[in-house]
């Protein structure tokens, strides 16, 4: 009964907030309408035919933020892993947070799935038993399993954690322990497994590359911290969550040197690519320099690079780094930087040249862009209110009418 | 070879008319000294020096001509009694301008090789263009295809006479295999199918010609409605120049397994163990 | 279904054109009227433009409702047959090659379409065809196979004495029978029929003539089967014998690209590296 009880007023409390926080919804609500008319025209009315595919280039957008948002899924495991392995006192606040967003990606990641899909209201054909399952055969079958897990393991750790914290009673350290370590495991497994989606197809040489799970976890680590720091930066400011400065530091260091390994990763792949410079490498040099004429893609992988190798040098700089008005921006900045890197430069120039040596090009429509900036804001307020909830229950403005004191002390984690 | 043999070489090293090298020598120092006595393998003076000689000498590109006249000599010299060393060609390649190379078919500076980058698009007036080498790429009905290994739900799968097909119904349009497909060869029907009635074919198959729905991929099923009724399938009916030939690979007397035994055949990417059942032969 | 007055017309004139320039080296049969472009095109070309033309017959599979052939729009080529056997003959006796190439697949029934009909000099007096003028009176039979310069069939062979084929080791009355002019001629002085010119030239092209009848050089429609019933097409279906040397095949004109991808203007983008004339094609 606690759980409804729970639920209940955890919903109660996530909608109900200062005029700001309304207006915050509001604007994410006021996206959500071309992206409702975008969704009719694609899901139902006409199909992807709306969209700016080819098929050319038959994995583009969609596709792409897939991609970025399991690393940022998968990122939580930056707080988890110091806080539960390493007792690293001041991340405690900080892991709910984490794991709401990785509650928060994974299910955008979903959504972008969907829209992805040429026929999403045939998804039940993966259901073991009524449908067939591909594994382990299918690289994108283990994914769906891995990503389907994670969301249930973060789902259970988190609200396990913010409903023992809501009653008052103590955490059973057996299970929740348990459940903690496997989703430190699984958390770097999605993005691993994400990478293997598309490194282990020869047909498109700019993937086929062994680092590309290590260069997905690195810029997974910077990109998502940079959300974590960003989100913390606002909660200090906004609410009476104590986050202490040990906290944010820690995670500026740990985007820091993820970025740096990104950024050499990158340029190892560049290098190996580039200098023998064989046909093998035409899809990078069209994302680098443009094939043909073609060249939609050049401007934003250089913007992306420049972005991070700013960022990196930026943040090289403790003054920066400890400066809080700075530091947000940096973030920002670099999350988009590391979006651009994955959401386009990635996916569609592993499309150009096609197998054949075809060249076209890509370009989203606004149907297409109207759906991501939608899906976008969907995950958003998703993200507000899981943080907002968790927030109110840590602060225990959330708390059961028979809130137990004993256990009050050592509550949390 | 004795130790008393090899200290008496050492001494013998440095000869009156190699004054800059002996100099050199001595900078060296005795670590050198070591090194250049172990490549000594003539027993008398003369060999030892051109040895000592060639050891030192720059590279050949670098080089005047009188000193390649010099390397060269020694080469001969060195060579005596053991190569035919003597028959070498005394002369030197100076820079005539020239530019050899062996030249089998096509130009070294145009794309002569299989390089698949290169026109899709093209209309010609008429064909065949001189020069150009057509290289129609189609499903390959891979043995081993990496579109069925990589989908989710097992839409696309090989049936027992080894065609790759599709369950359209069953597909997701997920596009994993339109990646995997290192030939390019399968399509996703964006919209709605919209061909007029009269134009199709009223004689289908629910794995081939039937009209597909939107949503889902699709591909080349080597006619199946036509080629498991015994007809050819269309693209080898169709080709004016009859270059296409289709048949059953496990009949040593069918058309396929005879170009197998009689012609030159290659596969496309054999590269990637794709093992395709679609044979490219040159006559 | 009604036909127009213009389209009967519109037939009967192709008709009439393509008796006229059924045979030898005319350039080609004129193309279908732009303005009819939404009809079907009935009149179409197999395999060398104007020299193996075919008409289009609705309804010859009832069953399906299928016509004989549907041809090309844009070049009036033949790209699919209803019914692959239509208005075809027997091949007849089908040369045995007996050695270790048994070709089981020749053994099924192989039909052609009669070549005699398409020639236009053999079709210009339909019952003693070439032989109303070669009768040894009207023109002379010659005495032998020296070659000479010809006044007549300009258009088939241009300078007869460089014909292009053979590189200048024969001439025409290698092929063709001196004293009876409606017939080839093999090695051995029998006669060989205008519809069977696959045995007048395996008697010199032998390999090509083992592949031919193995079935993997040139065409074949219908059956791939072993037991299935096939169409073949003969050597002068596609090759003109008379101009072999310089062109194997007599070009013709390519169908229309694919639709180039959304957002894609031009093909021009894939013209290779600074090349004028762009070269691979696939």
């Amino acid at each position: 009964m606690s759980i409804i009880r729970f639920a209940i007023d955890f919903v109660k409390y996530v909608l109900t907030g200062g005029i700001r926080y309304y207006v915050w919804l509001g604007i994410l609500g006021i996206l959500i309408v071309p992206w409702a008319y975008g969704a009719y025209q694609q899901l139902i009315a006409h199909g992807m035919i709306v969209a700016g595919f080819t098929d050319q280039i038959s994995w583009a957008i969609y596709e792409g933020n897939f991609i970025f948002l399991v690393g940022v899924a998968a990122a939580a495991v930056t707080v988890v892993f110091p806080y539960y392995v390493y007792k690293y006192k001041p991340l405690k606040d900080v892991v709910l947070i984490g794991e709401m967003l990785a509650i928060t990606a994974v299910i955008m990641v979903i959504i972008f799935i969907v829209f992805h899909m040429g026929r999403p209201d045939r998804a039940w054909h993966m259901i073991p038993v009524i449908g067939i399952f591909n594994w382990p055969n299918s690289m994108l079958a283990w994914d769906v399993l891995v990503i389907y897990g994670y969301l249930f393991l973060n789902f259970v750790c988190g609200f396990y954690n913010m409903h023992q914290t809501y009653t008052g009673r103590p955490i059973n350290e057996m299970f929740y322990k348990t459940f903690i370590y496997i989703a430190i495991m699984w958390a770097p497994s999605i993005h691993i497994v994400t990478a293997f989606l598309l490194n282990t197809m020869p047909a498109r040489p700019m993937w086929f590359h062994s680092i590309m799970p290590i260069k997905f976890l690195s810029t997974a680590f910077a990109a998502g911290p940079a959300l974590i720091i960003a989100t913390l930066l606002i909660i200090r400011k906004r609410t009476d969550l104590k986050i202490p400065d040990e906290a944010i530091n820690f995670l500026s260091q740990v985007m820091l040197w993820c970025l740096g390994i990104a950024i050499i990763l990158t340029f190892s792949e560049v290098v190996t690519e580039l200098y023998p410079s064989t046909e093998h490498a035409d899809q990078l040099k069209y994302a680098l320099f443009g094939l043909h004429g073609m060249t939609k893609i050049v401007p934003w992988l250089w913007a992306s690079w420049i972005i991070m190798i700013c960022s990196f040098l930026l943040l090289l700089i403790p003054g920066i780094r400890k400066n809080y008005n700075i530091l947000p921006v940096i973030c920002v900045v670099m999350f988009i930087g590391i979006w651009i890197e994955k959401g386009i430069a990635l996916v569609i120039p592993g499309m150009v040249p096609s197998p054949i040596g075809e060249i076209a090009e890509y370009s989203p429509t606004w149907i297409e862009i109207f759906i991501t900036i939608g899906n976008w804001a969907i995950g958003l307020a998703i993200f507000t209110f899981l943080v907002k909830g968790a927030i109110g229950v840590m602060t225990g403005e959330v708390r059961h009418p028979n809130f137990d004191n004993r256990n009050a002390s050592q509550g949390g984690h | 070879m004795s130790e008393e043999k090899k200290e008496s070489e050492r001494q013998s090293l440095p000869s009156e008319d190699d004054k800059t090298r002996r100099d050199f020598l001595q900078d060296m120092g005795a670590a050198a000294l070591l090194g250049a006595a172990a490549l000594m393998t003539g027993s008398d003076e003369a060999q030892a020096k051109t040895t000592w000689a060639e050891w030192f000498q720059k590279n050949y590109r670098l080089m005047t001509d009188e000193e390649k006249k010099e390397a060269i000599v020694r080469v001969i010299e060195m060579e005596k009694g053991k190569f035919m060393a003597e028959n070498m060609d005394k002369g030197y390649p100076n820079s005539t301008g020239e530019s050899y190379g062996i030249q089998v078919g096509g130009n070294a500076y145009n794309l002569a090789g299989v390089t698949l980058e290169g026109q899709h698009y093209y209309e010609a007036e008429s064909v065949p263009r001189k020069d150009a080498f057509y290289f129609p790429i189609q499903c390959q009905q891979c043995e081993k295809p990496p579109c069925v290994k990589v989908c989710p739900v097992r839409a696309t799968y090989r049936d027992p006479d080894g065609i790759v097909v599709i369950d359209y119904n069953w597909c997701i349009g997920c596009r994993m295999c339109m990646a995997a497909c290192p030939y390019w060869a399968r399509r996703f029907n964006w919209g709605d199918p919209n061909l007029p009635k009269e134009e199709m074919n009223p004689k289908t198959h629910y794995l081939g010609n039937r009209p597909r729905m939107r949503g889902m991929v699709e591909k080349c099923t080597f006619c199946v409605q036509r080629t498991r009724h015994g007809r050819y399938p269309a693209c080898v009916e169709v080709c004016p120049a009859g270059v296409r030939k289709f048949g059953n690979l496990l009949d040593p007397e069918s058309e396929i397994r005879k170009i197998l035994e009689r012609k030159r055949v290659f596969r496309l990417k054999a590269d990637l163990n794709t093992f395709p059942k679609f044979f490219y032969f040159i006559d | 279904m009604f036909l127009n007055r213009n389209i009967i017309g519109i037939i009967t004139t192709f008709l009439i054109i393509a008796a006229l320039h059924g045979c030898g080296d005319t350039k080609s049969v004129p193309k279908a009227k732009e303005a009819e472009a939404a009809a079907p095109v009935t009149d179409c070309f197999e395999s060398r433009e104007g020299y193996t033309s075919v008409q289009r017959v609705e309804n010859v599979v009832p069953e399906y409702g299928y016509p004989n052939v549907k041809c090309s729009q844009a070049t009036t080529g033949v790209l699919w047959w209803g019914d692959p056997f239509y208005d075809t003959v027997p091949m007849g006796d089908m040369p045995i090659v007996d050695d270790e190439t048994r070709g089981d697949y020749a053994i099924a029934e192989a039909v052609v379409k009669p070549r005699e009909s398409k020639l236009m000099y053999f079709n210009m007096e339909p019952t003693k065809h070439c032989a109303f003028c070669h009768n040894g009176k009207m023109v002379p039979f010659p005495k032998d196979k020296k070659p000479r310069l010809l006044a007549a069939h300009q258009d088939i062979v241009g300078n007869s004495l460089q014909l292009m084929h053979g590189r200048a080791a024969f001439w025409c009355l290698d092929c063709h029978n001196a004293t009876n002019r409606n017939r080839l001629i093999d090695h051995k002085g029998n006669d060989i029929s205008f519809n069977q010119p696959q045995k007048l030239c395996g008697k010199c092209h032998g390999e090509v003539y083992i592949d031919w009848r193995l079935g993997i050089h040139g065409k074949r429609i219908g059956s791939w089967t072993k037991e299935g019933k096939k169409r073949w097409w003969v050597c002068t279906e596609c090759h003109n014998p008379h101009t072999v040397q310089i062109l194997r095949y007599n070009p013709i004109k390519p169908e229309p690209p694919p639709i180039l991808p959304k957002g894609t203007k031009n093909g021009d983008h894939e013209i290779t590296k600074g090349k004028e004339t762009p070269l691979a094609g696939h």
